[in-house]
């Protein structure tokens, strides 16, 4: 097994709106408040192996509706970790606290696994607490065996579940334990989630729970008399479903089996699960008819609602110029956009309408901003890391999509809407668009086997996704032509990118977004670039330092660096003749009137580039996959710019390049300008 | 317009689990039971110009949730069809209703109005609100708001030498080509392009009564602006409103006004005209049942 490092925690999609500690007999109890809905749903916590982060999936979703308490519990998370008290009367008491603490006075509790001892003691013990309670991957009431606590001479399956192998193997336990947890095919993030939130406690505090957890509560169900629900995978591998069906039996509940799910739902299909808990959660008249107004399907005018990624500078340009071709076909179209910052700069900028609800978007860029280091993104991880924020956003599309109909989605890169339509399929209700600019994940050489498993482990759950639901994506459009694709496979065992891509995708060629520069003497000149000068636009940091050597070989030398909104100018190294912006307005005018860029290998600045004819040389980002297979493949297609080592590239090296390319006449291959109107006319037949 | 012949009664989607007639005062009406969940929804007769069929469109799926009882009024379909005024009285049409709950053994319903079915609904629910748990009304025939344009406008009773557009509601005119009038009629009642079917049930139905009916009805006491005013303010169970935008018949303000009137709910149903149960069935299927639904 092949383990990483606990990481720090990755963005989430929410923050909580108060957070605090209660104590009880001297030991902290962490909460979190998120919300400010009239009703109250409290998570509790499960056995202390993992803490409140495992219901990460749900806690944005209904904190939109609903005020949402967590906790860690004792063991786990902020909590403390005492040697002793694990008894069920110790998390029952806990809770109490926590909502005493919290000033709730009545909730609908939320327990999973172990933690649904507590929340059946909380439904019998605090009626006037507790309004309603959800049971999801209900426990049996067994004894622990007296074999836990004898070493074996080998721990096969279950063996493991054993005091001294905890104690010897735990992260073995680990990993091996979460593996039945989320049986489900492709699982990996749920697993490594957990297994990172183990690791935040120890053996011995697990083994001390052991020893206390009397999961013996039967009497009590005889006095549950709140409205219960119950929630069972029927491929629960640690609570089998007929103990789900015989709780939900005694308890008079209704039972809701989830076909093929594992014992943990809430994290592997939390869109389901989501809408469960907000459907349970809502009081009666929340179903009435709401008042407004339904349009009959004839007196609709054409909507389409276009979902833009924000991740990457590039996507926004190019969605509006196919917006813009898309109303050439349909002038009476409307088309809302649910986008985030950046992608609603230029929108707005563009006069484009903006959805509302994207206000309430989880911000993505911000995450992978988050996630930078020193031209250093690993991508891949980066965009694992934002599970959290993804399902939020799913669920907020999806609740602009319930309450409004439009006849069309097109979603550029927008992974939250294509991974969950396909996870729940019955939730499309209009004509669905998917659009991209690379397919495959791929991995970096230094991230291992494990990272080649994972990479081919979500090309896979995305090749059987369509193969199954091939009704998802009415139309799915590659930005690019057939020979952008890189002629890697998905991975082992599975079909070469460029075949199954060809199979799949209509080709579009480059969107570009906007006309190629015509007269570039004029724009020179109106952006003050004088005709002897050669003039570089750097936008890489660190390559500010390559001025000196490179002014000496080319001494008409004009050299502009664009540190970005993000880095203070005076941060920077102090050169000579070399200028430091922190901001250019319209950068592309200046690359397109420059004599070399030096830019990262982003596939949008790159293209601009080539398709303004200009020289640049590309150092793509340390880790970046998509920068470092998939840009440069399309690149070296089009015979575009030089590609540079971030690492190798001494000031006298990248001197040399820059001395060698300014000014250079290119050939590159010319790039498409009809790409907008040709993704549009397959999109209009939607219409 | 070319409308065919009254002809068989089509195929149904389903057929009534029970059905009988009720006499008051030597007049029987015709009722019909579907299904026998909980709990029941009275389907009540509008004008009678149509028949119960009119709800043919909401029986069988409301009847799969829920248990549908359904008349037809005096003057059409199955009951009889007297010529008096006073037969037609609202409080009459109210009375028939209850009725029907008793020989139906139904304590309580859930009222389902159309248009004219508004005035008896408002009987019911603020007379015998606990005969009634909750009120749907569809395109509601209130005159708490005044109609938009010239309909029933024209003297009932004069003769013209030509009846043009809502000149045709003149008992003259019903007299010497009540066809024309019922093809007119329900071409206001279905704005909605692509409507003839709705159209040519409803010509149908009305073909199964007669002008001398109809006159009948026009002469019979209706609730006035302020009595729907008192009863709209004393009722206090549940009220929702269906009201299409396009409706030409009544407009959309009596919908929005009685909405306002009784405190209920109000779904505004944008392109639909005065008959949205037959022309948008599936939306306001759904909506009766959320409906009826969020009354348990």
């Amino acid at each position: 097994v092949i383990v990483t490092e606990t990481a720090r925690e990755q963005t989430r999609a929410r923050y909580p709106d108060e957070e605090g500690y209660v104590e009880r007999d001297g030991v902290q109890i962490y909460w979190e408040r998120y919300g400010e809905g009239e009703r109250t749903v409290t998570f509790l916590p499960t056995w202390h192996i993992i803490h409140s982060r495992s219901w990460k999936a749900q806690v944005p979703y209904l904190a939109r509706q609903f005020r949402v308490v967590i906790f860690d519990p004792r063991g786990n998370g902020k909590s403390d970790r005492p040697q002793t008290g694990y008894a069920v009367e110790d998390y029952y008491r806990d809770a109490l606290a926590v909502l005493d603490a919290a000033r709730v006075e009545r909730t609908v509790v939320v327990g999973f696994s172990d933690g649904t001892y507590p929340a059946v003691m909380l439904a019998a013990l605090a009626p006037e607490l507790v309004e309603s309670v959800v049971l999801i991957g209900g426990q049996s009431e067994e004894e622990t065996p007296a074999e836990f606590w004898h070493s074996r001479q080998r721990y096969e399956g279950w063996d493991k579940y054993n005091a001294v192998y905890w104690l010897e193997h735990y992260e073995e336990f680990l990993w091996w334990f979460f593996a039945q947890v989320c049986s489900e095919p492709h699982s990996t993030k749920q697993i490594e989630d957990s297994v990172g939130w183990g690791l935040e406690t120890t053996a011995d505090v697990l083994v001390a729970n052991e020893r206390e957890f009397d999961r013996r509560i039967g009497p009590l169900l005889a006095r549950v008399r709140c409205p219960v629900l119950v929630i069972h995978g029927t491929e629960d591998a640690v609570a089998e479903p007929e103990h789900g069906i015989s709780l939900a039996q005694e308890l008079g509940a209704p039972i809701v089996l989830l076909e093929g799910s594992g014992h943990g739902p809430q994290m592997r299909d939390p869109v389901k699960v989501n809408g469960l808990l907000r459907e349970f959660v809502e009081p009666g008249p929340a179903r009435e008819p709401r008042a407004g107004t339904w349009t009959r399907a004839r007196s609709r005018p054409r909507r389409a609602l276009y979902v833009s990624s924000p991740i990457g500078l590039g996507h926004a340009r190019r969605d509006v110029a196919i917006a813009k071709e898309l109303r050439k076909l349909h002038p009476e179209l409307e088309i809302d956009w649910l986008a985030q910052h950046p992608v609603t700069a230029v929108l707005e900028e563009e006069g484009e309408r903006i959805h509302p609800a994207s206000a309430e978007l989880a911000n993505e860029s911000g995450h992978i901003e988050s996630e930078s280091a020193e031209h250093d993104l690993h991508v891949f991880q980066a965009w694992r890391r934002m599970d959290e924020i993804l399902v939020a956003n799913f669920m907020l599309f999806h609740d602009v999509v319930r309450d409004d109909p439009y006849d069309l989605w097109i979603g550029d890169e927008a992974w939250e809407v294509d991974y969950f339509l396909h996870e729940n399929p019955e939730l499309k209700t209009a004509a669905y668009v998917w659009l991209t600019d690379f397919v495959g994940w791929l991995p970096m050489s230094d991230g291992g086997d494990r990272e080649a498993f994972l990479t081919a482990d979500y090309n896979a759950e995305m090749i059987e996704q369509i193969a199954r639901f091939p009704r998802v994506r009415d139309q799915a459009i590659f930005v690019g032509n057939p020979e952008d694709l890189v002629p890697d496979s998905f991975g082992p065992e599975l079909p070469a990118i460029r075949d199954w891509t060809e199979q799949h995708y209509d080709f579009a060629g480059y969107v570009t977004g906007f006309e190629p520069v015509q007269d570039r003497e004029r724009l020179r000149a109106e952006l003050g670039y004088s005709p002897g000068e050669q003039v570089c636009i750097v936008t890489v940091g660190g390559s500010g330092d390559a001025y000196p050597p490179a002014k000496e070989l080319v001494p008409e030398l004009r050299m502009i660096v664009v540190a970005g909104p993000r880095i203070d100018p005076a941060t920077l190294p102090e050169e000579d003749g070399l200028e430091v912006r922190s901001y250019v307005h319209d950068l592309y005018r200046h690359l397109a009137a420059s004599d070399l860029a030096v830019v990262q290998g982003g596939l949008t600045t790159a293209m601009e580039l080539t398709a303004n004819g200009r020289p640049f040389l590309y150092f793509p980002l340390r880790h970046h996959f998509e920068q470092n297979f998939h840009v440069r493949h399309r690149l070296e297609r089009y015979g575009a710019g030089r590609r540079m080592d971030f690492d190798e590239a001494t000031p006298d090296v990248t001197a040399q390049a820059i001395a060698e390319e300014i000014g250079r006449e290119v050939d590159y291959l010319p790039v498409e300008t009809d790409g907008a109107a040709k993704a549009a006319a397959r999109i209009a037949e939607l219409l | 317009m070319i409308v065919a012949e009254t002809v068989r009664e089509q195929t149904r989607a389903r057929y009534p689990d029970e059905e009988g007639y009720v006499e008051r005062d030597g007049v029987r009406v015709f009722y019909e039971v579907y299904g026998d969940g909980e709990p029941t929804v009275l389907l009540l007769p509008t004008w009678s110009i149509v028949h119960s069929r009119v709800w043919k469109l909401q029986i069988p799926y409301l009847a799969r949730h829920c248990r549908v009882v359904t008349f037809d009024p005096r003057g059409n379909g199955k009951s009889d069809r007297p010529l008096e005024a006073s037969a037609y009285d609202e409080h009459e049409l109210a009375a028939d209703a209850l009725t029907v709950l008793d020989a139906t053994e139904t304590e309580r319903a859930v009222l389902v109005s159309l248009s004219l079915g508004a005035h008896r609904a408002l009987l019911l629910a603020a007379g015998r609100p606990n005969r009634v748990a909750g009120a749907v009304f569809i395109c509601p025939s209130v005159p708490l708001a005044s109609r938009p344009g010239d309909q029933f406008s024209y003297s009932f009773e004069e003769p013209f030498d030509a009846y043009h557009g809502w000149a045709k509601v003149n008992r003259h005119y019903w007299l010497v080509d009540f066809r024309g009038f019922l093809e007119f009629f329900f071409s206001q009642m279905f704005t909605e392009p692509h409507s003839t079917k709705q159209v040519e049930d409803c010509v149908g139905w009305g073909l199964e009564t007669t002008p001398e009916v109809l006159i009948a009805t026009a002469y019979a006491a209706q609730v006035k602006k302020d009595e729907a005013r008192a009863l709209s303010s004393q009722i206090a169970c549940p009220v929702l409103v269906l009201q299409g935008t396009e409706d030409a018949i009544e407009g959309p303000a009596r919908g929005i006004a009685l909405a306002q009137a009784t405190g209920g709910r109000l779904v505004l149903l944008a392109g639909s005209g005065h008959g949205p149960h037959a022309r948008d069935p599936v939306r306001v299927n759904l909506l009766i049942r959320e409906f009826v639904e969020s009354l348990s």
